[in-house]
């Protein structure tokens, strides 16, 4: 029995060792056949109606050995290579790449995919598909919109990063430092398109031209309406928007002082908000109720200001403010027709059957919703000062 | 009298039947494409569902000790109808081991090895099921401890990582999908996931001691459907409208962790725990069709079986489906109306004959 | 149509001829090996065998060349006859005899001695000359006969060899031979035959000196904190050590003889009370079966009475400190030890002993549990080590971050090799290393390691041959892989097959690999007790020693899996959690009478 089957198991390993060794390899991709992708650039060929595809690769000097040759490389400085090419579709466009670089794209570790500015007015919904679908494709990926084209963004070669993408990358990630813009990923877009009356936003992205050096800079955010491109929110609007959707995480609010003679600079530590949508006889209100901490960080006033009376008055007008930015996005949102905050999805979660009704009509629905907004805004620390710098007004 | 001599404890089973419905967690995507956000619900109502069901293979199990499916039936059904209804049995064991071998494949080549040929991974992840079944359910029993406790660890760590970018609203509107859809999706959980426990009637039957049948096979269901239930909860809170557009709502939902820049990429930690309990539930297949075959026939050990039948496994699997569209569609719609019968009425019908019998029947001139 | 059925139907039949006499030819093949002279056998006919005549010549070749093996084995047991006749009471005979054996030695000593009153009685002094302790022969036997004996009676009758061994030789060890066999036996064991002229009997007098070393640190085991004694090659010594840790009455110590040729001393010990009466009866068994030349080290016996011969795990694990082994007997196993090496087995042994090392329990547990948590990661890493790189950076690089794939790329830019040649030829120059560090003569040792390090580290990454994380992996690997000495063997090939694996396959390979190793193990028993044990059988109680080593005054039950029954199974009491507020009544004494002081 043991013999018989010792036979059985050579030939068994024989032809397991083939199947193994010759058909498992043919995912293999070796390190140095890769061309990693860490920035994609969509754009339009006005030309031929094709689409111009900008991919940020990644060069690879030879550091070999390690022994500090490193980064310095050649003297031209460009450790990046932006390739592009024409395709009818992305995913043409990407196989097409090949022609130019002899190794299909390494998607994986793609950092930001900016989309130019006619592809967002002509609607991103034909070119969104290849970036969900793609398994190379994470949907962490984030999008942002050009001002004009994408691949001059892809091209400002930044001075602290050694890659533009990853330069991108950090500055939309960092927004929270100011709540002007926020980060959207392929997965939130995507969940926007899905549902049918909220509409979706994007960084937009432009070059600034200083002296020799291009750098980037993002002035706002656009707006789309089921995936075409409505209009742009300037700052302050975006934080508007930000405050009712609770996703501030620190900024400046400039208010003026008590006294009218200067002003007061808050940075805000905290902020929460609460919507509560309610239907009363058809009509909407909106309960936003939003609660907010900073800190005092600034004041070019020497009105001593670390009283309980100060302190509330900046706290009244620090919640005048928010409310204002809040008004400003709403009333954007108002003009561009786009219900920007989600208030169609809230009031599909709470009166699912009334949903039903109003769903087609929520475009004119969302012109007569009542915006009811609370804010509470509080001072909880002053920083390192008490009293401003100022000489002592000796008391009379 | 059972072919293979091994025995395994209560303990084990309970591992053996959590790592069994854990492993169907890929497969709850078949019902999310139809139940949305309610797949939750879904799955509870399919436990309520399914309770009592599978009350009647353990009371069934525990009435003929020592005795497998294929023994059961021919006792009970008589000689000729048991071995028909052993061979349905059986058909569906092998249709389903060739189901799932090749949803092994479809998560490979769909999302972590695109470039492979299909074959490869059912030739290999066959050849190592049937290397763990030759080897005998005593040692699958040993390790299933292991592999349940390494599922239950990647669900539970994803879910803890993703936990800040969840939104408990998504679960709103409560009741919203019409009935029929979700009755569709209790058919298919129930079927899936809970009804699949009719293999263990063969398993039962190397119980080493009975006594606390009923409340080991419960708490393993138990534990199967919390997993269940923490990744049908996470994937929907993560995603929430969207996840009806992917393949798979796990992977996608695990590839939007990004905690520091340590964690990001952790989508292979679902595929391995994913694999793994696969290959458990795959093993429990093979190794009970293998058994139900031998003991069909008379044989004296399943051993020469094991290895055509993983060929001809390995080719069905290949074969069966055109794609994983054709898959999802058929199980959705029509692939699990033939195991209805399998689940649902062959094993309570036995129990009630046997009570009405009065089986097992103590053999005379013989001490109880 | 029909030229092709035909066609088809001719392919067929071919290909199936072929397929047919192909397995026949190899099935001869592998028959040939097979010993004699079945009748089944003889009457496989089958049509193709007549028809081709292979079966025909290859039958009558295999029979030829089994009665040439048959006639030799006769020979052989004729040999082993020839010893077992009596001896003779005339000593002259005798003598001729053994001289006819020994003819072409020359290290036998033959004295003959006249003894007695009067020097009657004739007697031979028989012994080897290097085996005997020369000093003891003369002062022991041959003076107490020569001297001594002439203070006896004048009719003290010395051809009753009784007389002799009970009263004038004044050493102990001594048995009486009849048969020249028992009495080759011991004269080649180092024993000094006493013969007398007209007594049927003679004397075999053990006078033991043995050239040994003298008992010093392992070279293999080397600790930081415990004893520094070490087993030698003499066995004697070796139970000796064991019986200064254990002394219990209830140790036993069992010997057998094991090898036609080396006729090996082998002791089993173990304690009776808590060892399983099963699995000594078993060892007993087994090391019975083994019919051999020659036991030269304790590895042949390990070869011979394992479970499982081709799995590459190891389940008798071996030793060489009496601390290590004297802790196992007392768990219940059993020790085998063999004559000529320091190197004890034990049986039987789990797959986590191998990461449990005595010093662990020396050592206070927090220290000791992380050090074995290290251990489990070296294990892994010296495993899984090159094979997870190679899969991560060949198939799978979307799982790396980004910053560190950029860095690899760079690093690997110039090597002209694909990841897993490397890697193989990395791991191989390795093994390469170590095999050539172990055989080096002193002088040179140095002189390798430098250029070991330097041509397969420095120089072969500047030429640009190998990417300098390749050699960071393979090193870590290396070094891991002695962290646990008993797996060594079984890591080194395991490390080879997922690497292949890993090259082949990737991340999926890898996981079948380790799914098909875990099958594996977890099927493995040692002399009954799971491989697995405690972790696969899953045991609570016998978990407390695995993963992590929980304090000395929890674990206070042998392992369940190794004594089986339900024996007397603790070891300790369960109370005894160290703690200066023990309410004993001893203590609340002292601590009264310390305070009236």
């Amino acid at each position: 029995m043991i013999k018989k089957n010792s036979f059985l198991i050579i030939k068994l390993i024989i032809c397991f060792s083939m199947c193994i060794s010759l058909s498992g390899c043919s995912g293999a991709r070796e390190i140095n056949d890769l061309e990693i992708v860490i920035g994609m650039g969509v754009d339009k060929d006005k030309d031929t109606g094709d689409i111009l595809l900008t991919a940020q690769v990644v060069k690879k000097d030879a550091a070999v050995g390690g022994a500090g040759n490193g980064g310095g490389g050649g003297g031209d400085g460009k450790s990046f290579w932006n390739v592009s090419s024409n395709g009818k579709s992305i995913f043409d466009a990407v196989r097409q790449i090949t022609h130019k670089t002899g190794n299909r794209l390494f998607i994986s570790h793609n950092q930001v995919v900016i989309f130019g500015n006619d592809i967002a007015e002509e609607g991103l919904q034909e070119y969104i598909d290849f970036f969900l679908r793609a398994h190379e494709m994470r949907p962490t990926t984030m999008i942002l919109i050009a001002e004009k084209k994408a691949s001059e963004v892809l091209d400002a070669k930044p001075e602290t990063e050694k890659y533009p993408a990853m330069n991108i990358a950090k500055l939309v990630e960092t927004s929270g430092f100011t709540s002007h813009f926020f980060e959207v990923n392929m997965k939130d877009f995507a969940s926007c398109m899905m549902s049918g009356t909220t509409a979706s936003l994007a960084p937009s992205v432009s070059i600034v031209q200083e002296k020799d050096n291009k750098d980037i800079y993002v002035a706002g955010m656009v707006v789309f309406k089921n995936g075409k491109m409505v209009g742009k929110m300037n700052h302050d609007e975006v934080r508007g928007l930000l405050w009712v959707l609770g996703k501030v995480k620190s900024g400046v609010i400039i208010v003026p002082s008590p006294n009218k003679q200067g002003k007061a600079i808050l940075e805000i530590v905290k902020a929460k908000s609460k919507v509560k949508p309610e239907m009363k006889d058809g009509r909407i209100v909106m309960n936003i109720s939003i609660k907010e901490e900073s800190s005092l960080s600034e004041q070019t006033t020497t009105e001593n200001l670390a009283t309980d009376k100060a302190l509330e008055k900046l706290q009244e007008a620090s919640a005048e403010v928010i409310r204002q930015e809040i008004m400003a996005a709403f009333n954007k949102s108002r003009e561009l027709k786009a219900d920007i905050f989600g208030f169609g999805e809230m009031i599909h979660k709470k009166y699912h059957k009334e949903w039903k009704t109003i769903e087609d009509k929520w475009d004119e629905i969302y012109q007569t919703i009542e915006l009811k907004i609370e804010v509470d805004s509080k001072i909880i620390k002053t920083d390192l000062l008490k009293k401003p710098v100022s000489p002592i007004k000796k008391e009379k | 009298m059972n072919i293979e001599k091994g025995k395994i404890s209560g303990q084990q089973l309970l591992f053996l039947i959590a790592g069994f419905v854990h492993g169907s967690a890929l497969l709850i995507d078949f019902t999310v494409g139809i139940t949305e956000h309610q797949t939750w619900m879904v799955i509870l109502a399919g436990l309520i569902i399914t309770v009592p069901v599978i009350l009647s293979y353990v009371v069934l199990a525990k009435r003929f000790p020592e005795m497998n499916l294929v023994q059961i039936n021919d006792m009970v059904y008589g000689r000729f109808l048991g071995k028909v209804i052993s061979i349905y049995y059986i058909f569906f064991f092998l249709m389903t081991l060739s189901f799932n071998i090749r949803d092994v494949g479809e998560l490979y080549i769909t999302f972590l090895m695109q470039d492979t040929p299909f074959i490869f991974f059912l030739i290999v992840f066959t050849a190592t099921v049937s290397y763990a079944v030759a080897k005998g359910i005593e040692v699958l029993a040993r390790v299933s401890h292991l592999f349940v406790v390494t599922g239950l660890f990647a669900i539970i760590s994803t879910f803890i990582l993703l936990i800040d970018q969840m939104d408990f609203s998504n679960f709103l509107p409560l009741f919203e999908l019409p009935f029929i859809k979700i009755f569709q999706g209790i058919h298919i959980v129930s079927a899936i996931p809970f009804g699949e426990t009719v293999v263990f009637l063969m398993i039962m039957g190397c119980l080493n001691n009975t006594e606390h049948a009923v409340k080991k096979t419960f708490l393993g269901l138990m534990i199967g459907v919390v997993s269940l239930l923490i990744v049908a909860i996470r994937n929907t809170a993560v995603l929430g409208g969207i996840q009806t557009i992917w393949t798979s709502t796990s992977f996608q939902s695990i590839r939007l962790i990004n905690i520091g820049t340590v964690l990001t990429r952790m989508d292979f930690l679902i595929g391995i725990a994913q694999t793994i309990l696969i290959f458990l539930k795959c093993s429990i297949f093979f190794y009970v069709s293998v058994t139900a075959i031998s003991q069909l026939f008379g044989l004296k050990s399943y051993l020469p079986l094991v290895l055509p039948l993983a060929g001809i496994e390995v080719i069905v699997a290949a074969t069966v489906f055109q794609s994983p569209v054709d898959h999802a569609t058929i199980t959705q719609n029509a692939g699990i109306i033939y195991s209805v019968p399998l689940i649902f009425i062959f094993p309570p019908l036995s129990l009630l004959i046997a009570k009405i019998r009065g089986l097992p029947k103590p053999e005379r001139g013989k001490g109880t | 149509m029909e030229a092709k059925g035909r066609f088809l139907c001719f392919h067929i039949l071919c290909c199936h001829c072929f397929d047919v006499v192909l397995s026949r030819v190899f099935s001869i093949f592998r028959d040939m090996n097979n010993f004699p002279m079945d009748e089944k056998n003889k009457q496989i006919k089958t049509a193709w065998e007549e028809l081709f005549m292979f079966g025909y010549i290859y039958r009558k070749i295999r029979y030829l060349s089994l009665k040439k093996k048959n006639e030799h084995m006769l020979e052989n047991d004729q040999q082993d006859r020839e010893y077992s006749e009596p001896i003779s009471s005339d000593l002259g005979k005798n003598l001729e005899v053994i001289k006819g054996i020994f003819r072409e030695s020359s290290d036998l000593a033959v004295h003959e001695f006249n003894f007695g009153h009067e020097r009657r009685f004739k007697g031979a002094l028989i012994f080897i000359d290097n085996l005997v302790n020369k000093e003891e022969i003369h002062k022991n036997i041959l003076q107490p006969l020569m001297y001594d004996s002439l203070l006896l009676k004048n009719d003290m009758d010395f051809t009753k060899i009784d007389t002799i061994r009970k009263s004038l030789i004044s050493m102990t060890d001594i048995s009486k031979e009849t048969l020249l066999s028992g009495l080759l036996d011991k004269l080649l064991a180092g024993a000094a035959i006493l013969m007398v002229d007209g007594s049927k009997e003679t004397l075999a007098i053990k006078s033991g000196k043995r050239d040994s070393r003298s008992i010093e640190e392992p070279g293999t085991e080397v600790v930081v904190r415990g004893p520094r004694e070490g087993f030698i090659e003499n066995v004697n010594v070796n139970i000796a050590l064991i019986r200064r840790k254990i002394k219990d009455t209830e140790l036993c110590v069992e010997k057998l003889v094991i090898g036609d040729k080396s006729k090996t001393d082998v002791y089993i010990v173990y304690i009776k009370s808590v060892a399983n009466p099963k699995l000594i009866e078993e060892i007993r068994t087994r090391l019975k079966r083994i019919k051999v030349e020659a036991i030269l080290e304790s590895g042949f016996i390990e070869q011979y009475i394992e479970d499982n011969p081709y799995s590459i795990f190891p389940t008798v694990s071996n030793s060489e400190k009496p601390d290590k082994v004297a802790a196992k007997i007392l768990e219940g196993r059993v020790a085998i030890f063999v004559d000529g090496t320091p190197f004890v087995l034990v049986v039987p042994m789990v797959f986590i002993e191998s990461f449990q090392s005595v010093e662990d329990y020396y050592a206070r547990p927090f220290f000791a549990s992380i050090i074995r948590l290290i251990r489990f990661l070296s294990f892994i890493i010296s495993t899984l080590g090159p094979a997870i790189y190679v899969a991560l950076t060949v198939f799978h690089q979307e799982l790396i971050p980004t910053q560190l794939l950029i860095s690899i790329a760079e690093g690997r830019d110039r090597v002209p090799f694909p990841a897993i040649l490397e890697a193989f030829l990395m791991l191989f120059a390795f093994d390469l290393l170590r095999e050539a560090g172990v055989r080096l003569p002193k002088p040179v040792g140095q002189t390798v390691g430098i250029v070991g390090a330097i041509v397969l580290g420095q120089a072969s990454v500047e030429a640009g041959l190998i990417s300098p994380i390749m050699v960071i992996v393979v090193s870590a690997t290396a070094i891991a892989s002695f962290a646990v000495p008993a797996q060594t063997d079984s890591g080194t090939v395991l490390r080879y097959i997922y690497l292949a694996l890993a090259g082949a396959a990737g991340g999926f390979g890898v996981m079948m690999g380790l799914l098909a190793t875990l099958m594996h193990l977890a099927s493995l028993r040692s002399f009954g007790t799971p491989y697995l044990w405690p972790v696969a059988p899953l045991d609570l109680s016998g978990l407390k020693d695995v993963f992590i080593r929980m304090p000395l005054w929890t674990m206070s039950e042998r392992p369940k899996a190794i004594i089986w029954s339900n024996r007397d199974s603790y070891n300790q009491s369960q109370d005894l959690m160290p703690s200066p507020y023990r309410n004993d009544n001893n203590d609340s004494n002292q601590r009264e009478q310390g305070r009236n002081d």
